[in-house]
């Protein structure tokens, strides 16, 4: 059971990488045209993502929540007893990263379902911060769902 | 945009502050021990095996956000939605975790 939840959670984890890759590159550097592939992915219409990639995060983090104390009590022990620090170190950093990502959701909501001029520079922003901690996460989580095979052990 | 919307950039804000804050001073509602599936209120040493504080953190910083979010709605009856703050608050915190998780890295 526990293979399959992680598998899931990478799969989504896949999706939401996709999805909110594609809304900040196309919030960032807009492209009006459709001729040739970058700029077909750029002028995307971003708002269309923002449920979606809210629904992924949420799915995401809770299944992480869900095979969390699995890493706690296993792999962790596992890592430390390998000394490898900073690998538990990352992993560390991500956790705190999922959760102000989490925080960050009801903002990013806002700022793509209701624009106002004020909020463009939030609008970039937050959806910047987010694509960061979901590509942060991702590394994370594959090195450590691969270490053995990374470090040799 | 109503009041109560104007208010999630400070729920953001509060969230990643209370949040850091929680982690930092152990401040978890609840402790879960993992090795043998049980929960405790507050924060508790060790039964069996490593004690678990994140989901406890989560909801201290969820609750803590969603009380400042409330203080903050009539504030913002006249006012607009303080987006600045709703990121750079955040963006700050997840600099100060990198300064706080430092040791795993300097070993």
């Amino acid at each position: 059971m526990a293979t399959f939840l992680v598998i899931l959670h990478g799969l989504l984890a896949v999706a939401l990488l996709g999805s909110i890759t594609h809304q900040a590159i196309a919030v960032v550097l807009p492209a009006k045209s459709k001729a040739g592939f970058f700029n077909a992915y750029r002028a995307v219409s971003s708002r269309v993502y923002v449920n979606a990639n809210v629904i992924l995060f949420l799915a995401v983090a809770l299944l992480g929540g869900v095979i969390y104390p699995i890493y706690r009590v296993w792999v962790r022990t596992y890592l430390e007893n390998a000394r490898l620090y900073s690998a538990v170190g990352a992993f560390e950093v991500k956790e705190q990263f999922i959760a102000i990502g989490l925080g960050l959701l009801p903002l990013y909501w806002l700022v793509w379902r209701r624009p106002e001029p004020g909020g463009d520079s939030a609008r970039i922003a937050v959806t910047l911060m987010l694509c960061f901690i979901v590509w942060f996460g991702f590394i994370v989580g594959h090195i450590l769902n691969n270490i053995r095979g990374f470090f040799g052990l | 945009m109503n009041t109560v919307e104007k208010t999630f950039p400070v729920f953001s804000a509060a969230f990643a502050l209370i949040y850091i804050v929680s982690v930092e001073l152990n401040w978890a509602l609840f402790t879960y021990h993992p090795k043998i599936k049980q929960w405790g209120w507050l924060v508790e040493p060790s039964r069996d095996g490593p004690p678990m504080y994140w989901y406890g953190w989560l909801v201290t910083s969820a609750l803590g956000a969603a009380a400042v979010s409330a203080i903050a709605l009539p504030l913002l009856k006249n006012r607009p939605a303080p987006y600045r703050l709703g990121w750079i608050v955040p963006l700050l915190v997840m600099i100060s975790v990198g300064y706080f998780f430092r040791s795993f890295f300097l070993r």
